[in-house]
């Protein structure tokens, strides 16, 4: 299969779009939002309670990324596409020029021979998650595939495809 | 900020008399600030420590890094001030993605380990997991409908609602109640994982999609409190040596004002006629034999007492008697097969006991074929079908 055709095969469950504004105003948004997704895409799961469970998971500690490092302009998107066992989330957000290099980083560290390494050390060393290591513990235990798009400047979106259904059962 | 920041309130525990630290709930804090008691109690927790420390999350449904990176934090420490320290992280195969992130820690620190706590829950589950129960749980359902479906409406049971029925079996219940009553959501949860996989491919073959079977252990759900309008439970508490703990959480995941619907048998009043005698001797075995397991099929009346020590109120219970004369006599006389074959057959024999025995207790249940296929025979198994309100 080309690429260009597994792409047109991610077809969209669900769209979600705030002002940043609103979204950082409360640290359970992330919490929130992500139950909410995850109980929507996941009733037609073979195992929906828990593909919302592991899905819930997942989406938050995106979210939570995005909070962390996020300015109160402009708009964030969350948008699910699935393709088979596949859950494809673009989380498209506001991203000043100078912390660009940060997320460009991060998304290639998820897929160098080190990840897991990298990943015990942080755990074994650091006293709290950086935002990059919770991108590596989507990669390793939920099994992301992590990238990144920059085309809507000024925003960025991550792109990370979870194959959560396979997982599961 | 305190704990009550957190939009789900979690639960951070420590039994000193078993060393066991638990964590259960949704922990998704912003800063480590925000679960700083729990992380001291568990710091607590090691300092008094010997030999073994568990640390429980089997019921721990969400837990953000920042969390996991606090505790871990502290058990890494621990590891590496006291080699005589264990600690054994116990997890539940429902919950996916704490047992992959656990498990790291055992790469760290070699003297962590993760136990996937999953089966033994209770004495008897291996015998109502087998799948050679799913023949009799397929006939039993199609007897006990033609009553039920009668029952249910003065049980709660009406179109639109949300309900869930826990410990499903093979899905036959639900999707019956699909079919006539129309429910607007069905959740469907049981720990066989064959059970679950017949249910599915049943429900394909009929193009059924809106059934939502879930893998899951009913004394521990992860499904959200409050949300059922109804909730069914059919011939399983009988089956835990717990019952009470899992009508708790019948009666967690149930909505104030709605209601839980529970059946139940009381095996040693099955009856026949003729060979009334041999019939009775054996069902009043089958009822000790249960017990050996630690289950109680004489559970059915009881069920009044189980509802209104779990809190619920307007207590509704009542009885009816599947026979052989409800249908088929022959679907009567293959439960009793089925059963004989089980209860004789597998956990009879399980016990220990000597052939003479296992010859007469087989004997009953053949009498009791007898006393359903007989064109003047009357074969009868008593049902106990009762539901409570959850208070506003
Ligand atoms: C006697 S059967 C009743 C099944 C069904 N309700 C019926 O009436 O046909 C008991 C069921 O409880 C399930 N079960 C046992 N332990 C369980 C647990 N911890 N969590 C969920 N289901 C469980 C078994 O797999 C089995 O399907």
């Amino acid at each position: 299969m080309s690429a260009a055709r597994a792409k047109a095969n991610f077809e969209p469950l669900i769209e979600l779009e705030m002002e940043m504004g609103t979204f950082l105003s409360d640290w359970d948004h992330c919490d929130h939002l992500s139950s909410f997704m995850a109980r929507m895409i996941s009733h037609n799961r073979t195992d929906p309670v828990r593909h919302s469970n592991f899905f819930s998971s997942a989406l938050n500690e995106l979210l939570e990324v995005t909070f962390r490092g996020g300015l109160p302009e402009g708009r964030i998107g969350c948008t699910v596409y699935r393709q088979g066992p596949k859950e494809r989330v673009k989380l498209t957000f506001p991203c000043p020029p100078s912390q660009r290099q940060f997320y460009r980083e991060a998304v290639s560290k998820t897929r160098e021979q080190d990840a897991y390494d990298r990943y015990l050390d942080a755990i074994s060393n650091d006293l709290a998650p950086s935002r990059e290591v919770i991108l590596l513990d989507l990669a390793i235990n939920f099994e992301a595939e992590i990238s990144l798009e920059e085309k809507t400047s000024p925003s960025i979106t991550l792109v990370v495809d979870l194959p959560l259904e396979g997982i599961i059962s | 900020m305190s704990i009550g920041a957190l939009s789900t309130p979690y639960q951070a525990e420590f039994d000193a008399n078993s060393q066991e630290f638990s964590l259960a709930g949704v922990i998704r804090p912003r800063t480590v600030d925000e679960i700083a008691a729990s992380v001291t109690a568990l710091r607590h927790a090691v300092e008094g420590a010997r030999g073994v420390l568990y640390i429980n999350v089997k019921r721990l449904a969400q837990m953000n890094n920042t969390a996991f990176h606090a505790f871990a934090r502290v058990v890494l420490d621990a590891c590496r001030a006291r080699s005589d320290l264990r600690f054994v992280v116990v997890t539940s195969s429902v919950v996916g993605w704490t047992e992959r992130m656990f498990r790291h820690l055992g790469k760290i620190e070699p003297q962590i380990s993760v136990e996937v706590y999953d089966s033994k829950f209770y004495p008897g589950q291996d015998f109502v997991e087998d799948t050679s129960f799913i023949p009799i749980l397929r006939t039993q359902t199609k007897m006990t409908w033609r009553h039920e479906r009668t029952i249910l409406p003065r049980h709660g049971m009406r179109a639109g609602i949300a309900m869930a029925d826990i410990c499903c079996g093979i899905g036959d219940f639900a999707a019956l109640v699909r079919k006539e009553f129309r429910p607007a959501r069905i959740v469907a949860l049981d720990h066989s994982r064959a059970s679950l996989a017949y249910a599915r491919n049943v429900a394909a073959e009929f193009g059924i999609t809106d059934i939502e079977y879930t893998y899951g252990d009913a004394s521990e759900m992860l499904l959200e409190s409050d949300q059922f309008d109804l909730v069914t439970c059919r011939h399983s508490l009988q089956i835990f040596n717990q019952p009470d703990v899992l009508l708790k959480e019948l009666f967690r995941i149930c909505k104030p004002g709605g209601r839980v619907y529970i059946t139940n048998e009381k095996n040693s009043h099955c009856l026949g006629e003729p060979r009334s005698q041999s019939i009775q001797w054996t069902y009043e075995e089958v009822a000790k034999l249960f017990s050996h397991f630690e289950m109680d099929v004489e559970l059915g009346p009881k069920s009044r007492r189980y509802l209104a020590d779990a809190g619920f109120e307007d207590i509704r219970v009542e009885s009816f008697m599947v026979s052989n004369l409800d249908g088929d006599p022959q679907d009567f006389a293959d439960i009793i097969a089925a059963w004989e074959n089980v209860y004789a057959g597998e956990m009879a024999v399980k016990r220990g006991d000597s052939p003479e025995f296992i010859r007469r207790f087989r004997q009953g249940f053949q009498d009791h074929i007898f006393a359903a296929l007989h064109p003047k025979g009357y074969a009868g198994w008593p049902i106990w079908a009762a539901s409570g309100r959850k208070p506003l």
